[in-house]
Formats: C-alpha cells, structure tokens, sequence
C-alpha cells in the first residue's frame, strides 16, 4: 500500500512542529517497502543532562527506540536499556501518519523476534512460504 | 536521556512552586537546505514542553489543534485541559530528578500547532 | 454476480456479527419469549453499526490504518490495552462458540456426534486461514450465507397474522412471566450484537486487505448498506418465526434444532436443507471473522506485520496468534462445554470493548491529519455522538443486568 496514494500531511522541508505524544508515540513505523516494524515506544533525546545545566543548544532527537513496554505504559517503571531497541534517527525517510524508514526491516535488531517466529515456527509448516491462492 | 523520562514529570517555579506537569514535548522539523539531500528528515529539535495543569496529559490533542468535530466531545476536552500553555525551552532553567525547573521569568505561549 | 461479490465483504462482516451461533439462537429465544416486540432495538443497532462500520471503512480506505492502530495512536496505553483485553477475549469466546457452532449445525446435517466434527470444523477453518486469498474467502462464504434469506421467505411461507405481528412491534408489552430487567437484558443483548467491535475490527482491515483507496469510498458505503440492513432483516425473520410458532405454546428455545423448527413448518424438508447449509456457512463465516479479528487486533496493536495478503513467513507472528487461538478454541470444546453458554458471558467483555472502540473511530474520522477533505460531515457526526452516548449508557447498564437476570433467566 502506497502512502503515496494518501493525502500528504506536510512537507518535510518546512519548520514543520510535531508533539511528541500526539504525533510520534505510538505511531508505525514502516520499511522502506511499507512492511510494518515496530511501533515508536520512547524517543532518544541529546542535549539534557538529567542533573543541571546544559541547555544551551536545543536539545535533538538521536534516536527511536522500540521494545516491549507495554508492562511499564501501563503501570510505570522503565525498561532496562538493553532491551529497548535502537533505531537511529538518520534511517528516518519520512514522518506522516505513520513512521518510514530508509532501511529494510531485515536489517533492524527490532525485527528479531518477527524473523525468529518465521524462521522457527512459519516456515516449518506446509504452505508457509507460498501466497495464498 | 528518553522522552518518556520527560513525560508527566512535575514543573516548578525558580521558588519551587509547582505550576503543573509536563503533557507533551513540542518539536520542530527544521528545514532541510535543498544542496544537501542526502535524503530523510533532519532531526527534530525540542521547541519547548507543553505545561498542563492537570496529571492525566491529553492524549487527544484538542487543545492544541484547531479541529472542532465532533463538537460536543472537542469543546469538553478543550474545557478540562484549559490552561494548557507551550513554555518554550529557553525558559526551562534544568532538569533534575523528577522534576523540570523553570526560569524565574517565562513565558506562557499558546499551545496551537500552527499549520 | 460480480455486484454481488463487490457487496460481499459486507454481508460476510454482517453474517459473522449479526447471525453467529449465538446470535441465532438468541434471536430465537427473544422471539419464543417477547414475540416481536424488541423488534424495534434492530434498527436502532444497524444504523448505528452502518454509521460507525462506514466511518472505519473510509478511514481505512483514506489513510490506510484499518481501526486497532488507531486505537492504539489514540487513547493512550492504558485504554487501548483495556480494550485489547477485552476485544481479544471478546474474539477467543467467539471463535470458540463458532466452531462448535460449525460442529452443531455439521450435525444438523449428518446426525454424526459434534465432538468428532469439532477438530474437522478447526481444520477447515485454519486450512481457510492460511491458504485461500481472502478474495475468495469473503465472496465464497457471503454468497453462500445469502442461504440464510430462506429464513425471511419462511416467515412469508407461515402467511402469519400480520396485524398481530404489527401490534408486536409498534406497541411492545411485556408477556406474561417475563420481568421488565429480562426486557432491557436481551435489548442490550441484541443492540451489543448489532455493533460487535469485531464487525468494525474485520471490516476496516478487510477493506486494508482489499487495498481500498479514495475512489473506494462509494464501494465501502454500498458494503455497509447492503450488509448491515440484510442481517438486520434476517435477524427479526428469526424472531417472527420464533414468534409465529413457538411463542403461543410458550416454547423455550435453549438449543439449534429447535432455530430450525418454525423453518420446517414453514417449507418442509427443503427449507431445512437451505437454512442448515445457510447456518453451515454463517457459523463458518462467523469463525473466520472472528478468528481474523484476533489476528488483527494483536497485531495491530503491537505494530506487527498483518495481512492475509501477506505470505505466511511475511506475517509470521500474526498467524502464529490465529494459529494458537484455533487450538485453544478446539482445547475448550473438547472439554463438554456448551459453545452457546460461552458467548452469554462475551457480553461482559463488549461492555468494556464498545465505548473504547468507537470513541477513536468517531476522533480519528474527524482528524484532518488522518482524512485529509474526507472528514465527517456534521450529521454524520451528530448521530455518531448519539450513538457514543447510548453505547456508554448501554456499557454501564448491561454487567448490572446480566447479574440481576442472571444472564437472561
């Protein structure tokens, strides 16, 4: 399904505001062939300290960050780093209703556990690699 | 340091007051100069925390934006979440642990989005 | 034959919300037990499901995003996942009840024990599931579910006192022995079946499975006036017949055979024939819808890749989740239980679900963001909001009753 068929929603070479909680949280995120990767769970953001100081230069935007979090939205608390995947800032092709990325979702470390169900489980039952017909 | 480390977080005054609590972060796209196009989207950078003085932020948005349907329900969010202001980020003066600490003087802007 | 299968994702949605197994039989008992005289909660219920299934249905056609994702972009963790809870438990109950419906409408037919059909009736709708373009699937049960229409010609076959059945409707009374909370019970029973989340859930990701896109907009809104309308009808024929036949000797429907028995006053053995085939590929509709549904709402709401139109090993975790859901479907048949009694107690479940499934549908149809020009106009808007409230005053009635009657006693 092509986005391109949608209306646009701006363009993204304006100083175009966006809220984080309206417009980035919990929005798809797309490869760059429109199959669906994650969803937006936290945003990476540099230029804050936590303790004092450092707000000089607005702060930006490094990276997206996808996990399983629905544990901690609901009920509060954090999730270890190391289990929140990263997909850096850069890969980002475009923002409009949903998130699309420059990349191919083979490449992410969020699409883990997608490739290990198919590989472990899908595939190994009959007709699990042919399109339906 | 993550967005949702930000969100709900309390606000104060420079004396320690609280003024109400961070709903949302405001963020613009800067333009990109045309030469450069090695493709994507620039990196947002924060315009300023939206300042709420209610907990439960406002996940629909109708304070923020000028969308008017379905009447009834947009002027009852609007009501409950009045009071809704952008302070811009050059008025926070820290962030510390659990709280955002803002300047002795800011300012309290509009919270519309403008299209 | 073509229009016909233009319509035919319609009246599938139509057949698996309104005409499921316990549907069926619900609309039997409310026939046996009050004659036509909660008739009128019909029409309130399509319409309002016509309105909502049409706003999903553009919203899906327009952006693209079929009705869980909005859910889970709009309300906030702790609502959508209220809502996932609900809805997912809403869909397993079903699947549940539908393949052992299968199973009894199977027997029905060939008289064979229901437990050896009910792993028979999984397997068919798993092997549907994983191999048959949902093209196919939708145009193959909506045709054959049409079937289901002998229920309507009955009513006419039994040439009833329409007056009498006129009276029913336009002046509804309460017979003898039946109490004015069993009343409201069964209409909130029959307004909830109207506008099952699951009808919107499958019709807006059928209409993302179809591709639909802007110049779909007057297909989508023929799908709803064809489909919803037609179970609607269908629905108070089975009423009538229930009314016609078994209400004057105070007959107590408790099971489907006994569906079938103004049928076969009405037309005989051939009628039964029709109906049985017609119920064979409802109650086989129904699974499938409900068993997408599943599929569908997990994995819209955790962001997975979704679609039968996507190969299996595309969308992996989303047919492992309808996988699981079949087996555990067949798991808790096998263990006696009866798959009509199962879906009494999905009511529960819709009273959370309704409110939190059509607030976000009736947002996000207005978000210019989302729609572009094709937001709603203002009477669509002002019957939406209507609608909103009597689902929020029907949520919060329907738990208190249901203890009250005791389901419906």
């Amino acid at each position: 399904m092509s986005t391109s068929e949608h209306p646009s929603t701006g363009t993204d070479r304006g100083g175009r505001l966006i809220d984080a909680r309206l417009h980035l949280l919990d929005r798809q995120i797309l490869d760059c062939d429109g199959v669906p990767v994650a969803t937006v769970d936290d945003i990476e953001l540099s230029g804050i300290e936590s303790d004092g100081g450092g707000t000089s230069s607005a702060p930006r935007i490094e990276a997206i960050l996808t996990g399983s979090t629905l544990m901690t939205r609901i009920f509060g608390g954090r999730l270890p780093r190391s289990r929140l995947h990263r997909i850096t800032w850069d890969d980002v092709a475009e923002i409009g209703i949903t998130l699309r990325l420059r990349v191919r979702s083979e490449s992410l470390d969020a699409t883990w556990p997608e490739r290990w169900v198919r590989d472990q489980i899908i595939s190994r039952i009959p007709g699990g690699r042919h399109a339906p017909d | 340091m993550l967005l949702t480390d930000l969100l709900d977080l309390p606000v104060h005054d420079h004396n320690g007051d609280r003024v109400g609590w961070v709903c949302d972060i405001r963020f613009r796209i800067p333009a990109r100069p045309a030469a450069s196009d090695s493709g994507g989207v620039a990196s947002p950078e924060v315009v300023g925390i939206l300042l709420s003085p209610r907990r439960r932020g406002s996940y629909l948005g109708f304070e923020r934006t000028d969308v008017h349907a379905p009447v009834l329900l947009a002027w009852w969010i609007r009501w409950r979440h009045r009071g809704t202001c952008l302070v811009p980020w050059s008025d926070v003066d820290h962030v510390e642990d659990g709280a955002v600490v803002l300047d002795a003087q800011y300012r309290r802007e509009s919270p519309l989005l403008s299209r | 034959m073509k229009s016909l299968f233009a319509v035919a994702l319609g009246i599938l949605t139509a057949i698996g919300g309104f005409l499921d197994i316990g549907d069926l039989v619900t609309n039997a008992v409310v026939g046996a037990r009050f004659g036509l005289s909660l008739a009128w909660v019909v029409p309130v219920g399509v319409l309002g499901i016509c309105v909502f299934a049409q706003m999903s249905g553009r919203v899906a056609a327009v952006s693209g995003r079929a009705t869980f994702e909005i859910i889970r972009e709009r309300l906030g963790p702790r609502m959508a996942v209220a809502n996932l809870c609900a809805s997912f438990l809403i869909n397993l109950l079903t699947l549940t009840a539908e393949v052992g419906g299968i199973a009894l409408a199977l027997q029905l037919a060939s008289s064979v024990n229901p437990k050896l059909w009910i792993p028979v009736a999984a397997l068919a709708v798993w092997l549907v599931i994983w191999r048959v373009k949902f093209s196919v699937m939708e145009n193959v049960t909506g045709v054959v579910g049409l079937c289901l229409v002998m229920f309507a010609v009955a009513v006419f076959l039994l040439g009833p006192d329409w007056g009498q059945l006129a009276d029913q409707v336009f002046t509804p009374s309460l017979s003898d022995g039946e109490n004015l909370a069993a009343y409201w019970y069964y209409a909130i029973a029959l307004f909830g079946a109207a506008m099952t989340p699951y009808e919107v859930f499958f019709f807006s990701s059928g209409a993302v499975e179809e591709k639909w896109t802007v110049r779909d907009l007057a297909k989508s809104r023929l799908n709803v006036l064809v489909g919803f309308p037609l179970g609607g009808i269908l629905s108070v024929a089975i009423a009538a017949l229930s009314a016609i036949v078994l209400m004057p000797g105070g007959v107590e429907v408790s099971s489907l055979s006994q569906v079938l028995i103004p049928v076969a006053e009405a037309g005989g053995k051939l009628a039964v024939a029709v109906i049985i085939l017609g119920i064979v590929a409802a109650t086989f509709g129904a699974a499938l819808e409900t068993a997408l549904s599943g599929g569908y709402t997990l994995a819209q709401f955790l962001g997975w890749s979704w679609g039968k139109f996507r190969r299996p090993v595309e969308a992996a975790r989303f047919h492992l989740t309808m996988l699981v859901l079949l087996i555990v479907a067949v798991g808790v048949l096998m263990t006696g239980v009866d798959p009509i009694l199962v879906t009494e107690y999905s009511v529960v479940f819709s009273a959370i679900a309704l409110p939190l499934t059509y607030l976000p549908v009736l947002i996000i149809s207005n978000d210019p963001q989302y729609m572009g020009e094709h937001v709603n106009g203002p009477v669509v808007n002002a019957i939406g909001t209507v609608y909103l409230v009597i689902i929020v005053a029907a949520s919060a009635a329907a738990i208190p009753l249901m203890i009250v009657t005791g389901a419906g006693q």
